[in-house]
């Protein structure tokens, strides 16, 4: 059994079902991620796992132990939460303190450990500083170090870092990243924001009205989604309307133009698709047999990449480049020959 | 736009000079008037009468232990009791809500004859007891008291701070005494403060239940002599916010 699970796990509230019969094994020392639309039920999945809503149906387990006769305070599962929710009467020292002194320990032995947390977050010097007195990048870092200094079997983050601005939310989802390798703490992490989940996860739970729809690494999720609602959450995504051609040989119509899969379609010449393309995957003359022609009709630079507005008859298309020396951008309106490989396109029905 | 603004402020500041005149011209006009024991000069001789009561101290003394009892239990019983209705039964807070409205429509006469009427005879004679005189105390200090710590719970996230502090391992006792109560510590002083203004002055309950308390005997002191009562009523204001000021200190050092 793996370190975490959770087996057909079902949350109501009243005649509402939330969470739908969620299932999920999360590996000791794993680095896990629910990624998905505001009120897909990742909140409720987590605070079932910290104990503080109990399943309507369905079991966790941790380490091996069934959870719903377990309160909250005896799971010994770290929890972070969005606001922070230091105890605004303690200094960050007895913030951090405080699962240590609940445990019965005493003196130097809190001393040293809540000395070793305060290195650990980098706030050495902030000890003594009461929560308001503290940034929210700080305050959020004392409340991580509070969360692991009693040695919690898990560490569960509720969109830690979604009431800080960008910069500082970079360096500190960085930082997480790098103490949770360190300690090796199994993580469950919850975000809305797919560049941070993409970022440091070590596997992605994509959810939808309460179910995972797609669970894994990063790479997998962006590259190969398993259903049309992944690939569209994920990444930026071109969506080209088409009629299949030769379903046997695998090609299609886009705009009057041949374009091929390279496998057979499920479909009846003639029949509506949908060709499916991420942005990066297009060029303007690089490898690959498929060819568009096309027109340019803006450009956006995006630093270190550039974002090519075209349209294929129709159709808008996004392009991306890497905004290096040797790229020659034609003018507005030019003509373009967009090329792309036959397997990085996926075909669905519309 | 800005010429209004001048105007505002100098009609707030009228206000409260007018609100602080309402409240201070009576206690002024009092003490003057308490000064006034000896003909044609001003001293404190009726204060040294009061002192000179022994009944003074011993009234007061226990109206003071009434207010004590009645804020520890007030407390006990209201602050576990709306922590519990935020946290597991907000749909029950208008119901409380709607109860706090009760000491106010019902008079505290009518509580005391419910209270003589109930506590009086067999299976419960407890009429005499001084825990009676405390309940209906609190039942009348109990707006003052839920309100006091409806308005600390509302202005801390409660609900944050006692999930954070279960996943760190907290059972109920600690969540309540070292997160809870020390950031409920205003709301819980003016609670306190609250109810001691209200029961060491308190009349209605103390007449009825026959108890030697300070209001009752400030009553009787005002039927019978001149310059005392205003020098009493001085002196009760005085030393309840002194009282308060003390425990406030007590609080501070803690
Ligand atoms: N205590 C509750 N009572 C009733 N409904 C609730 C309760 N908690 C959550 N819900 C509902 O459950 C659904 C899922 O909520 P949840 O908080 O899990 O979403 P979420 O994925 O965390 O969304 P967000 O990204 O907005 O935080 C929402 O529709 C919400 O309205
Ligand atoms: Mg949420």
């Amino acid at each position: 059994m793996a370190f975490l699970e959770l087996r057909n796990v079902v949350k109501s509230f009243g005649r509402n079902e939330v969470v739908r019969g969620l299932s999920l094994s999360v590996e000791k020392g794993e680095f896990v991620s629910f990624l998905g639309g505001s009120g897909c039920g990742k909140t409720t999945t987590l605070r079932m796992i910290a104990g503080f809503e109990a399943p309507t149906e369905g079991s966790i387990f941790v380490e091996g132990a069934e959870l719903s006769r377990v309160p909250p305070n005896r799971r010994r599962l770290g929890m972070v939460f969005q606001n922070y929710a230091l105890f605004p009467n303690m200094t960050a020292r007895r913030n951090i303190a405080f699962g240590l002194r609940v445990e019965g320990k005493k003196g130097p032995e809190v001393e040293r450990r809540v000395d070793e947390m305060l290195e650990l977050i980098g706030l050495g010097e902030f000890g003594e500083r009461y929560p308001h007195q503290l940034s929210g990048g700080q305050q959020q870092r004392v409340a991580l170090a509070r969360a692991l200094a009693p040695g919690p079997r898990a560490l569960l983050l509720d969109e830690p870092l979604s009431a800080l601005d960008a910069k500082i939310r970079v360096r500190l989802r960085d930082d997480i990243r790098a103490i949770q390798r360190e300690l090796g703490i199994t993580t469950i992490y919850v975000t809305h924001d797919q560049e941070e989940a993409l970022s440091i996860s070590d596997r992605v739970a994509v959810m939808r009205d309460g179910l995972i729809e797609q669970i894994g690494a990063p790479f997998e999720i962006y590259d190969r989604p398993a259903t049309p609602y992944v690939a569209g959450f994920i990444g930026t995504l071109n969506l080209l309307q088409a009629t299949a051609l030769d379903p046997e040989e695998g090609s299609l119509l886009v705009e009057g133009q041949v374009v091929r899969v390279g496998r057979r379609l499920e479909a009846r010449p003639g029949e509506a698709r949908s060709l499916r393309l991420r942005p990066e995957a297009l060029s303007l003359g690089g490898p690959g047999s498929n060819r568009l022609a096309a027109k340019l009709v803006n450009v956006k630079l995006h630093g270190a990449i550039v974002r090519l507005v075209a349209r294929v008859g129709g159709q808008e298309v996004l392009v991306d480049c890497f905004n290096d020396r040797s790229l020659e951008l034609p003018g507005i309106g030019a003509d373009l020959s967009l090329t792309f490989a036959p397997e990085s396109c996926a075909v669905e029905r519309p | 736009m800005s010429d209004a603004k001048p105007i505002r402020k100098a009609f707030s500041w009228i206000w409260l000079a007018i609100g602080l005149l309402y409240f201070f011209i009576p206690l002024l006009a009092t003490f003057l008037f308490s000064l006034r024991g000896k003909k044609g000069a001003l001293s404190f001789v009726a204060y040294g009468h009061v002192f000179a009561d022994p009944q003074f101290l011993k009234t007061f003394g226990f109206s003071l232990g009434m207010a004590a009892c009645t804020v520890v239990a007030g407390l006990a019983l209201i602050v576990p009791t709306a922590i519990w209705v935020y946290l597991k039964l907000p749909k029950a807070k208008p119901v409380i809500e709607l109860l706090t409205l009760m000491p106010f429509v019902i008079p505290p006469i009518i509580l005391a004859f419910g209270l003589i009427r109930t506590y009086s005879r067999p299976p419960f004679a407890w009429i005499s007891s001084p825990a009676i005189l405390v309940a209906g105390y609190v039942v009348i200090s109990f707006p003052y008291i839920y309100k006091a710590v409806d308005a600390g719970l509302r202005s801390m996230d409660l609900r944050g701070l006692t999930e954070a502090a279960q996943s760190l391992g907290a059972g109920w006792p600690t969540l309540l005494f070292k997160v809870i109560l020390p950031n409920l510590r205003t709301a819980l002083l003016s609670a306190l403060f609250l109810t001691f203004a209200i029961v060491v002055g308190e009349l209605t309950l103390a007449v009825l239940l026959a108890w030697p308390a300070f209001g009752p005997y400030m009553a009787l002191m005002g039927r019978n002599l001149a310059y005392e009562p205003a020098a009493l009523a001085i002196l009760s204001f005085g030393l309840t916010w002194g009282a308060i000021a003390l425990m406030q200190a007590l609080g501070e050092k803690h």
